[in-house]
Parts: structure tokens; sequence; C-alpha cells
């Protein structure tokens, strides 16, 4: 069989085509992303939609007739008919993808787009099926004209959803419908009762409590109705929501019967009820004026949001920069990026005041009419540059935070009519030249002065003068809440030395002075001396100190132990094993010089602690060349609560070798009480100075923990994180 | 039938309708009966592939299944316009008490001691921790509770300083999460997923939006840590998962070398570091051209990225030059590296350096006993460094576009854990409902959304879900989180995983 190429073939086959493309664009609709140019092609849709339409008709029309013997034998009539709905199916192929491409653009969404989407789509389905199936054996006048109908049908329900788009919901009846204070209410204008609490009711309880239905006896439909209340008594106690009928009924659970709205119907915003709550504690006036109540009521500006267009997204009408420009604009140091896919919006950041020069600005001029963000924060901006800065005209926000900028260089900026924000935080501003610029700025809604020389009084005059800007003053401290200083801090990465150590405290504020003493007492603000930098302590010893500074209050104390250990020995060997979870460092752990901290089972702090629980402690210390010893300390934690308790006793086994040790001394130290609160602790045995070249340190960890004790009859923890010997 | 009768199926002027052969009437019936031969089909065949990649030609993301660019350090753009251009996290990591700091239940008071209804706690599932606990005692809030700012917000007296800015905070009292265990619950309100292995918030923005200033990474994270009973972090809750690696989180440490191994070793200058990286780039583009694997590419721009942080980090790590009404407004830890006071205070500086998304995490907050004393230490830790950090914000005129967040990863319960005495008790992990609070970014300020029974225990209204509060950050940074997606192992994967609703009531 051999085809002719004929106009309809390729029409039939572009049919086919289409269908198949639009079946693929509704069912991956989400990931479509149009360009630009192609958006115009979508925006005829409304034109072109009306060609598919009125050809879809006269097709079904002359489908109705088709089959009737006179015109079965018409071949004009057939031809005709046939090319008539098929061009009705490709124009509607054309207008569905037009639709497709129209509803990607911004302010399309909702239940009318989506019944919209489908009829339309079924039309065009419809129409091509129809005429793909029209030549079949089953094609008879009742499914010709069936399915005519059906094509009808949708054509109506698909026209009507459409013109609901474009001319809103209820456009077909509203000649019919009372007209309801369409106008808009200004703000200043507006009444609470009448403009903020009525289109409540209205919108969410007039439903049921209307003059047909009062349901309970109750009418919301004026402020008299409202007053009266219904069957169930008054609708308020003035001044006292709590027990007032309206908002207990609002508040009831939603599974309660008397739950309003009743549960199914459109419930109350939480912003609503707090309205509504609101205005019951004002006593309920009917005639308040919104713009009356002082600036900063919550009434006020709960209300006030509701008066601001719903939808305060910018639409920018300007052209799109070209992409490569964009690119190129971009560099380490400067970042050019679209506010979004689809928008023409630019936003600007500089960073790296080092790469600062005015020439990243003047570059800025290929896209001066796209930018509408840019941030200079911390640049060395000057009151030249922002000449520059005035011809991006749809700049919206302008963040110059930090920068060398003062207030007379803002004058040029004034022009720009968009301008929404302005930073100027920690710049040169001057109050008068600030004042006198800031009414000329016709759009600017915000400005935030904080960190600079502005005074309180001048940011209130500041405010008061433009009512209508908010000017951002910030933290400020008035001197009246002192707060407390931190403690001190030693410098030293150990406080265990050898021999002598410099004493290094200090404190991060500054200006903050330290006093402290080494007795062990309090220091205080005025007796104990002041840490000057220069300390050295040849013994061991505790500090304490405190930080104190003008406008603060003088800090906790804080303690630093400093432990002397003389000697380091050669070699190191445990006796016996330590606990799997408290290895540490092993042997060398006891003379690593670092110390560990209260909570030791957190395995951060954990590693600077040797433990033992099953047996005891020991280790033998070994030097080469004996030395003369008279003392051998050990650093460890008490925790009486979780069962880490000092060694029961601690035995000192030495001499000069091996083979002449002997036992120098034994200790006991005091154990816990119950309840006592976790510490670190210290002990020595000492003895007569004495040659030493082996060492044997013999803990014995608590075998059974004391009736007393809150982990009683148990075995204790010991744990260790330091030897002295000295 | 007569003639015309068969007309009306096969009309003889339809000369190439189809494939009807003209001299054979009968033919051509039985043809137009199936409409289709092979031939027929397999050309229209054609036309429907077609018809698929012309409609594809508009869905540049359908096929390469996400919307990543082989460079992974181009800046992606948002879907939409976005309100909110970066994120402070500050993770409470442990868990804080809502009925202790923002979740007001006077009834639990009056109930002390009384044993929690089956009714309200149903057969939910309980930790190891209290399963086998024999009774549930209730137990009141041991701190009192006002009600501050305009918006009359609910706030202990644990929080002075929070107290203070509550007309700037959007509370949220109804998160509720599916996790019983801290690492689990971490996980998956960073991820998405309880078992890990995606990636973290952060990286999803760092995906999505691309970098701010090239000079500092899109991610950092910040970690300090309180007295309280501590709970693990691990770097795998910043980690990329299956995104390419540059928008991994990168953590700021305390101490001298803040970005580890960042700093040039010691007798090499920057010239000879640029030399170094000059000669190495060549040498990674001949590989790169020879195996074209886009990690060389992603490697040699965060060779580039490094060689620029080591000017800016140094700069922003520099607490020294912020002025005194600064540490008094923060505190004066905020000085001292490492606390989260100093954090909230980096993280600002990070914030304003560009830095998309500042994850913090303050350690400390798992109050199984000993609660009173540890929370109230707690909080005192962080109170007034995340009140300063808003207040900050907003006097250099940046909370519009900085999105704060406050909160942990699930709450605790209203009745106690261990023994209930006098003065002390403790709370087990409650996944129902625990409270948060945003700031800033395009979030409505002075609100409270949800509630919860008179128990504190279920959400009496307004449920937010981990996914709906994910999809919700998204959004506020102009992302879809239905469409911020990654195709990795045969399957799209998104932050939200296949739900999460955007909780449009709190956005203004």
């Amino acid at each position: 069989m051999n085809e002719r190429i004929t106009m309809r073939y390729i029409a039939e086959n572009l049919l086919l085509g289409l269908t198949i493309t639009i079946a693929f664009l509704l069912v991956f609709e989400s990931n479509l992303v149009l360009p630009v140019w192609l958006q115009s092609f979508g925006r005829l849709h409304p034109m072109l939609l009306h060609f598919p339409l009125v050809l879809l008709i006269v097709a079904v029309i002359l489908e109705f007739f088709r089959f009737s013997p006179a015109n079965a034998a018409n071949d004009f009539y057939q031809n005709f008919s046939r090319n008539f709905l098929l061009s009705g199916a490709l124009l509607a192929a054309v207008t569905v993808v037009m639709g497709l491409f129209l509803a990607q653009e911004e302010g399309y969404a909702g239940d009318t787009l989506f019944w919209h989407k489908w009829t339309g789509a079924g039309i065009f389905f419809l129409s091509s099926a129809l005429y793909f199936v029209r030549n079949a054996n089953w094609y008879r006048a009742p499914v010709a004209r069936a399915g005519g109908s059906l094509l009808l049908l949708v054509l109506v329900l698909g026209g009507h959803f459409g013109a609901s788009l474009t001319h809103g919901n209820d456009y077909v009846f509203a000649p019919f419908k009372v007209d309801e204070a369409t106008v808009p209410v200004p703000f200043e204008k507006a009444l609470v009762f009448n403009d903020v609490i009525l289109p409540i009711f209205n919108q969410k309880c007039v439903g049921c409590h209307n003059a047909d239905k009062q349901k309970g006896g109750l009418l919301l439909t004026d402020a008299e109705s409202v007053m009266k209340g219904g069957k169930n008594g008054e609708l308020f106690v003035a001044g006292q929501p709590e027990i007032s009928l309206l908002l207990q009924r609002i508040h009831l659970p939603m599974e309660e019967k008397k739950h309003m709205p009743p549960s199914g119907k459109t419930q109350l915003s939480p912003e609503e009820i707090r309205l509504l709550a609101l205005w019951v504690q004002r006593h309920q006036s009917f005639k308040q004026k919104l713009a009356d109540l002082p600036v900063g009521d919550s009434l006020r500006v709960l209300a006030a949001a509701r008066f601001q267009p719903a939808n305060a997204d910018d639409i920018f009408d300007f052209e799109p920069p070209s992409e490569d420009v964009v690119t190129e604009l971009n560099t380490d140091y400067r970042t050019v990026s679209f506010l979004a896919r689809q928008s023409p919006a630019l936003e600007v950041n500089i960073y790296n005041k080092s790469e600062y020069a005015p020439r990243l600005l003047e570059e800025l001029r290929a896209v001066r009419m796209q930018i509408v963000d840019l941030n200079l924060s911390k640049m060395p901006v000057s009151d030249q540059d922002l000449s520059i800065v005035a011809t991006f005209e749809n700049l919206r926000n302008l963040n110059l935070n930090f920068t060398e900028i003062s207030a007379r260089g803002l004058h040029s900026l004034a022009a720009l009519p968009y301008l929404r924000s302005l930073n100027l935080s920690g710049t040169k501003l001057n109050f008068d030249d600030l004042h006198k610029q800031l009414g000329t700025f016709k759009m600017l809604k915000s400005v935030s002065v904080w960190d600079t020389e502005l005074t309180g009084e001048q940011i209130a005059r500041l405010k008061k003068d433009h009512p209508n800007l908010n000017v951002i003053g910030g933290f400020v401290d008035d001197g009246n809440s002192p707060l407390k200083l931190n403690p001190p801090q030693e410098g030293n990465a150990s406080t265990v030395f050898d021999k002598e150590i410099a004493l290094r405290l200090k404190h991060p504020i500054r200006g903050a002075t330290i006093r402290y003493t080494t007795d062990g007492s309090e220091p205080d603000s005025l007796t104990s001396p002041v840490f000057n930098g220069k300390m050295t302590l040849t013994e061991p010893a505790t500090i304490k100190a405190k930080a104190f500074k003008k406008g603060w209050l003088g800090s906790e104390t804080a303690t630093f132990d400093f432990f002397k250990s003389t000697y380091d020995p050669d070699s190191l060997r445990l006796l016996y094993p330590l606990n799997r979870v408290h290895l540490a460092e092993g042997a060398e752990t006891f003379f690593n010089k670092k110390l560990g901290t209260i909570g030791a089972n957190n395995p951060a702090w954990a590693n600077f602690w040797a433990g033992v629980r099953d047996n005891d402690l020991g280790l033998v210390a070994t030097f080469k060349a004996p030395v003369t010893i008279s003392s051998v300390g050990l650093h460890y934690m008490i925790e009486e609560d979780t069962g880490i308790f000092p060694p029961e006793w601690v035995e000192i086994w030495g001499g000069a070798s091996e083979k002449e040790a002997k036992l120098l001394a034994k200790v006991k130290p005091r154990q816990p009480q119950k309840g006592e609160f976790e510490s670190l602790q210290s002990l020595a045995g000492t003895f007569k100075p004495q040659p030493i070249g082996y060492l044997k340190i013999i803990a014995k960890p608590v075998e059974k923990i004391s009736e007393q004790n809150t982990q009683k009859g148990r075995k204790a923890l010991l744990l260790v994180d330091e030897m002295f010997i000295n | 039938m007569g003639e015309g009768c068969f007309r009306t199926y096969t009309p003889k002027f339809s000369p190439s309708l189809t494939l009807s052969s003209p001299n054979s009437m009968h033919n051509a019936q039985t043809e137009h009966g199936f409409t289709f031969n092979r031939r027929r089909f397999l050309s229209s065949m054609s036309l429907g592939i077609g018809g698929v990649a012309l409609g594809s030609l508009l869905m540049p993301d359908l096929f390469t299944g996400g919307e990543g660019t082989l460079d992974g350090l181009a800046p992606g753009i948002p879907h939409f316009a976005p309100k909110a251009k970066r994120v402070i996290y500050l993770f409470q990591n442990g868990a804080p008490s809502q009925q202790e700091l923002f979740d007001y239940k006077p009834k639990l008071r009056d109930l002390q001691g009384e044993e929690i209804p089956p009714s309200v706690r149903g057969d939910q599932r309980l930790t190891g921790m209290t399963a086998n606990q024999a009774s549930f005692p209730l137990v009141g809030s041991f701190v009192d509770f006002q009600q501050y700012g305009q918006s009359r917000a609910w706030v202990s007296s644990l929080m002075p300083y929070t107290a203070k800015i509550v007309d700037d905070l959007c509370f949220v009292k109804s998160m509720y999460t599916e996790a019983i265990n801290h690492d689990p619950a971490l996980t998956f309100l960073q991820t998405g997923s309880q078992q890990g292995n995606r990636p973290s918030m952060g990286s999803w923005l760092s995906y999505g939006l691309g970098n701010e200033n090239k000079n500092l990474p899109t991610f950092t994270v910040l970690l300090s840590r309180g007295v309280g009973n501590g709970q693990g972090v691990y770097s795998k809750l910043w980690s990329s998962g299956f995104l390419d690696s540059v928008h991994q989180g990168v953590q700021f440490s305390k101490g001298e070398d803040p970005v580890l191994y960042l700093s040039d070793p010691e007798g090499m200058n920057r010239s000879d570091r640029r030399e170094m990286l000059d000669n190495l780039s060549e040498l990674n583009d001949l590989s790169y051209q020879e195996f074209g694997d886009p990690e060389i590419a992603a490697k040699v721009k965060q060779y580039e990225m490094a060689y620029r942080m080591q000017t800016a980090v140094p700069e922003v790590m520099d607490l020294s030059k912020e002025s005194d009404d600064i540490v008094k407004l923060y505190g004066p830890d905020c000085l001292v590296p490492g606390t989260y006071a100093a954090n909230c205070l980096l993280a600002r500086k990070l914030s304003e350096n560009g830095v998309r998304f500042v994850q913090l995490y303050h350690q400390g907050w798992d109050q199984h006993g000993d609660l009173p004393y540890e929370i109230t230490q707690q909080a005192k830790d962080v109170d007034q460094a995340s009140a300063a950090l808003v207040t900050d914000l907003k006097q250099r005129g940046m909370l519009d576009e900085t999105l704060v967040i406050w909160g942990g990863e699930f709450g605790r319960t209203s009745y106690t854990q261990g023994k209930l005495t006098a003065d002390n008790y403790g709370r087990d992990h409650h996944p129902r409902c625990f409270t948060i609070w945003m700031a800033g970014g395009g979030i409505k300020p002075g609100m409270v959304y949800g509630e919860t029974d008179e128990l504190g225990y279920n959400i009496a209204h307004n449920p937010v879900h981990v996914h709906d509060f994910q999809a919700t950050v998204l959004h506020q940074l102009g992302l879809n989180h239905e469409k911020l997606i990654f195709k990795h192992l045969g399957r799209r994967y998104r932050l939200t995983d296949v739900s999460g609703k955007v909780v449009r009531d709190i956005i203004s």
C-alpha cells in the first residue's frame, strides 16, 4: 500500500503526535520549566481558544446529522464535516498546550484551574478520539450523537471554568447577588466591628446564624443582633473573653457537639480567634476606629494585616538580563544571582573588604535595571559610590551596614522609586541630615540605624516624624541592669609543673580587673591583690580569682589548683590491668600532666582518667639515676552517688633499687558521706627524704561501699588521673 | 445495504485518509474497521516518541533526575522568590522539656503525683528507660510561667531574655516526631530519615541555593555543651549524603585552628600556595579532560575555596572587634570560644557573611533525672544568647531575611521518670508533642501555633510533623520541597521523603 502525503495525512499525524505530547505534558506538568520566550505563546491562550470552541460546536452539529440519508450520500457534507472536526481538534490541541504554559505563570492555582485544565484537556482528547473512531463499524448515529453531546457538555464546562478564572468565580450569577460592600475600606477609615469582626462572622458563622436559619436563635448579621445573643443567652461578658459564651464555644474541643463552627464547617483561624478575643476584651465597642488604637496595640497590629493585599509579592515588569552577562559578573567576591527561577530580578552580594573597589559597582551598570537586592555590608563604600547605586532603578533592599557612607550621601538614593528597606547600622549618620533625607524617600518601609551616633531621643523623634516608617534602633546598654562577669580563666596548658610556673590569669572581657588570693580565702574587690601578669609559683597552691569591671557585677570565684611534680620517672609499668573503659593512656596517664574533670563517664572527658574496680591499681616507676624523694601524691575523683570513691588505702614502696624497696608510707583517705557533692581530691604519702631508683605505688579500690552510702554493698570505682613525685 | 450506506463508512472522496487501497472498497472497509496496520502503527509510534521528545524539551530535569549541575558550586536558583535567604538553626540537643520552658500546663501541678490516665497515654511506644516503670505519676513544672508581650505568649521564669522578645517569635507547640530516641530523632529532623546516610538540611539548601559568598562554605556547624546530661552529636548529621561533597557541612571549632587543615604549614607563604594550586589545577584539568569525573572539578573548586577561606575565616572568627554593647547583649560568655553564646555571635557573623545555613548544637538537654537543677543551668546557657541573636539580626535589618530556629529533637513526658520527690524529678523522651520557636525569615512574629491537651501529652490542635516543619523551612527559602530532589540508586530523594505540607498559617 502506498500512501500519498497530503495535507490531511500530515494533519492527522500531527494530531496523533500532539495527543502524546499533551498526555506527556499533563503527566509531568510539575517538571515543566518554561523559557521566557514561550511565555508569550502561553498568553495567546485566551485569544486562540475561541477558534476551536466554535469549530468544535459546528463539527458536533454536523456530526449529529451525518447519518441522515441525504447527508450520508453527500460527499461534500462528509468531507466537510470531517475536516471541520479535524481542524477543531488540532486547534484544541494548540490551545491546550498554550493553556498549560500559561498555567505555569504566577498567580494561577486552585480548584478552578484544576477543573479548567482537565475539562480543557478533556475537550481535546474527546474530540481527537471522536475523529479517530468516527469511521469504525460501530460508530453510528446514536454513538455519534452521544459522543457529540458529551463533547458539547465538556465544552460548556471547560469554557465556564476558564471564564471563572479570568472573571472570578461567581461572575455568571454576580448580577443577581446583593452587592456586599465590594469596595475595600481603607485602613484609616476602618471600624473594628464593621470591618474586622463582622467580616469574620460573615465568612464563618452567618451560613447558619442568618435571618433564614437562626440556629440556636442566634443572628450574627449586624451589631444589634450580635449584642442580643441567642437562646443560650448573651454572647459576651464585657472585658472577659475567658467566660464569654462566644469564645467558650469556639474553644470547646472539636468532638463536642457545641463546638463552633461545627465540625465539618470551615474553622476559625488562630488569628481570627485572637481578634475576637481581643475585641471582647476591649468591651466589644461597635464604634471604635481601628486607626485610633495606639500604634503597636495588639488588636491594631493583627487587624492591620488584614488590610494589606494578601499577595504583597513584587511584580517585576522589567526585562530579564542576559544570562551571559550575569555569569560574567559573578566573581569570587561578587555574587550576582537570580531571585528565583523565571524571575528577571537579581540580587547582588559583595564580600571581602580588601577586594572592594568602586569598579565592582560600576560594572553592575550592565544589569542596573534588574538589581532589586544589593548587599554592601562592611564594604568601604563611600558617598560617591552611592551615585552608582542610585542608577539601579528597581532596587528594593539596600544593605549599607558598617559602610563609610554618611546621611548626606543618601540624597542621591531618594530618587529610587521602589527602595523599601535601607540598612544603615554602624554608619556615620548625622541626625539632622538623616531627618531631612528620610522625608524624601517615598516607598521606604524600614530603616535600621543601630550603632550610629543617633541617641535614643533622636531615634524616637525619627519614629514620631515618620509614623509609617519602621525605624530600627536596636540594643543599647542603658546601664540599669548590669550583668555578672564570667569568672577569670587560667591560660597554662597544664597546672602541673616541675620547678616553677608563671600564673597566667586572663579574662575575655577587655578591661576587666582580676583579683586573687593564694591562701584559699575568697578574693574581694578592695583588698585582694590585682593580678598584674607577674606571679610565679614554686610550690603547689590553690589560686582563687575573681573578675571586676565598672558597669558589671563581679564574677563568681574561679579556683585553680596547681600541683608540683618535680620528678618524671624514666620508665613506667602497670602491675595489674586497668578497667576496659578507663584505659586512658595506660601507665603514661599518671605523668602526662593532663588533669581530668568531673564527669568521668562522658567519653570526651574519660580519656584523662585511668580506673580500676576489680583489682588494685599498681604502678612501678623507675629512675635511671636515683633521685631524692620525700612524697608521692595521687589525684582522684569522688562521685558518691555513682560509686566513684577514693582508694581504701595507698601504699608507697620504694628504694634505691627494686631489691632495696620497702614500705615507705601507707595513707588512708577520708571516705565520702552520702549525698556529698562530686569533687576532685588529692592525697600524698610522705616519708623521710631518701634516694629512690625504684618506686611501687599500690592503691586499693573500696571493695564494699559502706551501708550508709547510695551504692551500698557494691565495689567502688577508683579513678586517678595524675601522680606527683616530689 | 445500498451503496450509500456503505459510503458512510469509507467515503469515496477520501483519497488518502489512510491506508486504503483506492481500488478495493472492501479492503478499505476492513482496514478502517481496525484503523491501524503494522506500518501505520510503527509510523505512529515514531510520532508518539516525537511528541514525548517535544514535551521533554521543556522539562530539563525530567530525565536527569536531579537539578544538580556538573559544577556543584554553581549557584542554584530558588524555585520562587524566597522570604529568607539564610538559616540559623539553634539545635537544643537532648530534647528540652517543653513543660518547663514554653508549654504552660497548670493542670499538671493540680494533678501532681497522680497516675496519668491510660486514655491519655494510649498505646504509646515507650523507651527502654521507662517501659518497665510500675507507675507513671504526673509531675507539674517546678517553675512559674507568665505571659509576655502583645502576643501574650507563656514563657517560664527560666527564660527571662526570651520572654522579652516573644513578639518577634513564632512558637510552634504542636511539633511531633516518629522517633523515641535521640540519635534517630535528631537524624530524622536533620535529614528526613531516621537511619541517616541522607543529606542534612543544610546540604539540601546548599544544593538548592548555591553559595552566596564564595569565600566561605555554604553550610557550617558549631558545637557547644552545657552541664546537663549530654547526648552525642556526630559528623554524620552534617554529611552531604549522596549529594556532591561540596555541600557537606564544615565544622568550625574553637581554638586557634577553627577549620582544620586550613592554615598553611610553617614556612609556606601565600604566593607559594598560589603557585602550587595553579600547577595542581593544571594537572587536575588534564585528568578531568581524560576521565571527565565531576569529582575532579569539584575538588579543584574546593582547593580554590580553601585558599580564599584562608583570609575570610580569620576575619569572621575574630571577636575582638565586637562592641561593648554586643558583649552585653550576648552576655560575657560570648567572648569565651566554644560556648553557646560565642557560637551564637559567630552564627550571626557567618550569616552576615553570606553563609546560608549555620547549624548550632548545644548538648546537655537530656533531663531523665535531676531535671530542676540541670534545666536551670541549660536555660542559663542559652537564654540570653538566643534572644540576643534575634535582637542583633533585627538591629542590623537582617531578621527579615534570616530564619532563626530554636528547638530540640522531641519533647519530654508529662509523667516523671524514676522517683518523684518533693524537689526532684525527671522526664523521659516524648515524641508526641514538643515546642520549638522560629523567628524572622518571613515567619509570622508574635504568634503561638498549635496546642497540646491539658496534660501536655497529646496534640489538641494543628499538629506539625517533622516533614511539615522541613517543608516550611524550605518554602521560606524559595524551595518547593516536592521539587528539590536528587536521583540516587534509582529513586528520587527529598528532604521530606514522601510527605510534608507547608504550614501556611505561620507564614506572613
